[in-house]
């Protein structure tokens, strides 16, 4: 972490030699990584794995058409190579006239996300501590936790962005995460528990944050799931957990609204900009600008700042996620949503953090108003499918709701469901929205991203719960 | 392709890491062409032509392990990763059972790996082969009026593994790879689906012509399915589903799953817990397979490992510390960061997909699912799914919005049919198979 790889001349001839078979738009992505992560098993540190890339890839856009080719060699000699491979793609389509790309000087993004400060991961022996510590915590207070595995991931992630409009940006991203699972048995029944935290932060996050109150969590849900009960299979009232819940924002509807298939006309919301596409109690917002949020960074990977974009408001849909390309293709502007795994992808639209605002109800009044049902409060993750709207999600914890009253945990559910009849079923929204713990990373076309979900406790009048007991 | 220069490297960076202090070491370096592209419509979408290199490498003091992946290539790159690996392999606890495998011969046989027609395809033939795809899907049903774009990729990949225990060994292998994700309006919804055909030879491939009409075939099933009823019933996995299930019995067959616990087949070798045509082996050395490979990522030769016979649990699946925890012997499993398939499957049965519908009276032929649910400590198996239902033997209405869910052992000894449709696409694979019951969830029943 010490010198910019990239000069903004070099950056100059190479995009000029990008732009030079009649490309549209070209752009450099320069990625240094660093990324350790120690694991726990049985007691004991099991490993120090360390991770380093450095590379860069260079994009020439033509109409709707992208030519890539990336090289993990960083010199002048080897970009204009990657330059003259990508550009391949506007020799093929034969459009457009040779220009000439126009480069400011490097700016450096300002910490307001994010301590841009720290040059190097955290120290070995820090992130060690911190794990024992976890472990101690997660088994001290219950005999019947029997297995606890723990995990601790720091990286640092700079990035130089060179595109021919005119933008040459620098950035340092951090990302820590703490994560814990822990497995209770008694007998020949197990439950198991996880939970983790952490963002765009160091080390330090997990002062205030501490692993005994994360440990602790993965240790009371494993507790709970040792005594769950299998789900019932039916259809339910549903509540779905503040925090957490937002899984099913990302999963039902952040997808079908992502720019790159709305512009193919293969989203359900094709099309729909200003039309109802769910109850009127339903806004979602998606912002890749609060601070320490998984999903934030101070601009995206294309070098567009991120900010805040109303998705849907009262139930009516506003807006689309874009990145440059598709923006451009349907007449829109990039909302900084353009976003890649590493130097060797593609950018595509996705999600940043993606959000409920709260409502008015209570989380009592709203259990007492379920005569039968379930409370999903946490997701371990879900997907979705894009043209038809289905998704499913599976549920980390959950109850059953009887004659308004929180009832035994149910465990390995899946809860399945379309996502705009789901959202045209919303009756109620909690006045208890909140960001869930900061661990989800979303998976797109072999590309996996982090980011952030939120909700208040959302209900909706029916959802199927696929488990294996009668109701 | 290189593959001397990529020995060279591996074995240098072992001799790096041991002048520098380490007691075992291990280093793997992978040299990858790769070339992608996709179309939709007329239009070639996406042109992605890289060579790639990596390093990744295992170090071991004392016992105490660490591990190093990344870009590094000249001394000077491996001497800093290797230097920072090492200071934090220091606060790994010691491990008894950690470090290299015991030294062991590389076979030589050939697996036949390497097709030189990918190697040497033009860059037109590969974009023929896209564009192909896409005229297909639009030509095979005129529902189809979109496209999520069609996608070619094919890859030259170069291995070479050296270790402090004098072994060195390289191959090379071949990959190559095409779907199409056809789209077709059905009332305010649109109909996706996505299928491709994958295979080390390009002899190998699907068609373009094959995979387009079989990714129409599954996009336009779906046209105006219902939610079917929550009940109990006969579920026949198609091909590519029944391979999904068989990813799950692998996570539960992982040593490292069962050391710690998050299998539900833990302490449970030599019961029969499957029915008796439940067969299932991790085989390496198949010839021409896309999982076969000479040794694992440790430098363990490939072997035959029978994980099921006639449904009783014979083996887990091993690499040489797993092994070593758990008193066996390593079957050739490592991967890059644990243990993982070489080819895991179900081996087939006699009849075919149609003769075992047809001898179904009532069920649902399951074609897609969403999600991962599953509990591995538990073993509880529980999907979104879609599929078609059968009724006296024969393909009925289409059905969606439902999942199906029962636990793996319940599953595994209710298998009463396997077909006979295997294909060793992927490193995990299965024939098409029909389990007796199981639990559906979709609307309530009438009360």
């Amino acid at each position: 972490m010490t010198d910019d790889p990239l000069t903004a001349q070099s950056a100059q001839r190479v995009l000029d030699r990008a732009l030079r078979d009649g490309g549209l738009f070209a752009d450099i992505f320069c990625e240094r990584r660093s990324n350790v992560r120690m694991t726990l098993q049985e007691g004991a540190i099991h490993e120090a794995a360390l991770s380093q890339t450095f590379g860069a890839g260079v994009r020439v856009v033509v109409g709707e058409s992208a030519g890539y080719a990336y090289t993990e060699e960083i010199s002048e000699e080897r970009l204009l190579e990657a330059a003259s491979r990508a550009a391949a793609i506007a020799r093929l389509t034969a459009e457009g006239s040779s220009r000439s790309a126009q480069l400011g000087s490097l700016e450096r993004a300002r910490d307001r996300l994010y301590d841009r400060s720290r040059v190097e991961n955290a120290a070995p022996r820090e992130l060690a501590a911190l794990l024992e510590r976890t472990e101690s915590a997660a088994r001290a207070g219950d005999s019947k936790i029997v297995d606890v595995n723990a995990h601790i991931v720091d990286e640092l992630q700079e990035l130089w962005i060179a595109r021919s409009d005119g933008f040459f940006r620098y950035d340092r991203r951090p990302l820590v995460t703490l994560g814990v699972q822990c497995i209770a048995r008694r007998g020949k029944e197990r439950g198991t528990g996880y939970c983790a935290d952490g963002g765009r932060t160091a080390v330090a996050f997990f002062e205030s944050m501490t692993p005994e109150q994360i440990a602790g969590e993965s240790a009371r849900i494993a507790l709970v799931n040792l005594d769950a009960r299998p789900a019932p299979a039916g259809e339910f009232e549903t509540l779905l957990g503040a925090g957490g819940g937002g899984v099913l924002l990302h999963e039902a509807v952040g997808h079908g609204l992502e720019g790159d298939f709305n512009r193919r006309g293969v989203s359900l919301y094709s099309g729909r900009i200003g039309e109802r596409v769910a109850s009127e109690l339903v806004t979602i917002y998606d912002d890749g600008d609060i601070p320490e949020e998984r999903g934030s960074t101070s601009f995206d990977d294309e070098g567009t700042p991120c900010g805040h974009t109303v998705l849907v408001e009262g139930g009516i849909l506003r807006g689309y996620l874009h990145d440059e390309l598709n923006a451009r293709l349907m007449g829109m502007r990039s909302t900084g949503n353009g976003r890649r795994q590493s130097f060797r992808h593609l950018p595509q639209p996705r999600m940043c953090n993606t959000y409920m605002p709260p409502g008015d109800a209570d989380l009592e009044e709203m259990i007492a108003s379920v005569e039968n049902g379930i409370y999903a409060k946490s997701f371990a993750g879900g997907q979705v499918d894009i043209g038809k709207g289905d998704f499913v999600f599976m549920i980390a914890e959950g109850y059953r709701i009887e004659h308004g009253r929180l009832g035994a945990a149910v465990k390995n559910a899946t809860i399945v469901g379309n996502g705009p009849d789901a959202m045209t079923k919303v009756t109620a929204v909690g006045n208890d929205a909140r960001f869930a713990r900061r661990h989800y990373t979303c998976g797109k076309g072999g590309q996996h991203v982090p980011v952030g979900v939120g909700m208040p406790t959302v209900k909706i009048s029916a959802m199927s719960l696929g488990g294996t007991a009668s109701a | 392709m290189r593959e001397a220069e990529a020995r060279e490297r591996a074995q240098r960076a072992v001799d790096i890491a041991m002048t520098m202090g380490a007691s075992e070491a291990e280093a793997r370096i992978v040299l990858a062409r790769r070339f992608n592209a996709a179309a939709r419509g007329e239009r070639v979408t996406q042109l992605d032509f890289s060579e790639g290199r990596s390093l990744s490498m295992r170090l071991f003091i004392e016992q105490r392990k660490a591990t190093l992946v990344g870009t590094h290539w000249t001394d000077d790159e491996i001497r800093s990763g290797v230097a920072t690996a090492l200071e934090q392999a220091r606060f790994a606890g010691v491990d008894r059972f950690a470090g290299l495998p015991d030294p062991q011969s590389v076979p030589s046989r050939d697996l036949d790996l390497y097709d030189r027609k990918i190697e040497e395809r033009l860059d037109e033939e590969r974009l023929d082969d896209v564009r192909s795809v896409e005229r297909s899907i639009r030509e095979a049903d005129r529902r189809i009026d979109n496209s999520n774009g069609s996608h070619y990729s094919d890859a030259c990949v170069t291995l070479a593994l050296a270790n402090s225990s004098g072994m060195v060994g390289s191959y090379r292998g071949t990959q190559v790879g095409i779907s199409a994700s056809p789209v077709a309006s059905d009332g305010a919804y649109k109909r996706t689906a996505h299928y491709g055909s994958a295979a080390r030879f390009l002899s190998h491939l699907d068609t373009p012509d094959a995979i387009a009409r079989e990714a129409v075939r599954r996009t336009v099933a779906f046209y105006r399915a219902t939610k079917p009823k929550t009940q109990t019933t006969t579920i026949l996995f198609d091909r590519e589903v029944a391979a999904s299930v068989l990813d799950d019995i692998f996570s539960a067959c992982n040593a490292a799953n069962v050391a710690i616990g998050n299998s539900w087949l833990a302490g449970r070798t030599g019961e029969r817990i499957g029915s008796d045509l439940v067969d299932i082996l991790d085989d390496g050395t198949i010839p021409g397979a896309l999982g076969s490979s000479p040794f694992d990522a440790e430098g363990t030769p490939s072997q035959r490992t029978p994980v099921f016979e006639r449904g009783v649990l014979r083996s887990f699946l091993f690499d040489a510390y797993y092994a070593r925890r758990l008193g066996a012997k390593s079957t050739g499993n490592a991967v890059a960061g644990g243990i993982g398939p070489n080819t895991f499957f179900l081996a087939p049965g006699s009849a075919s997909l149609e003769e075992l519908i047809a001898s179904t009276k009532q069920g649902i032929l399951v074609l897609e699912t969403i999600g991962f649910a599953t509990e591995h400590a538990s073993g509880l198996y529980s999907r979104g799914a879609r599929g078609i239902a059968i009724c006296n033997g024969e393909l009925a209405e289409p059905i969606e919005e439902f999942t199906i869910a029962a636990p793996f052992p319940e599953m595994l000894a209710g298998i009463d049919a396997v077909a006979n449709d295997l294909k060793f696409d992927g490193s995990i694979a299965s024939p098409s198979f029909r389990v007796a019951e199981m639990q559906v969830s979709g609307s309530s029943s009438a009360p």
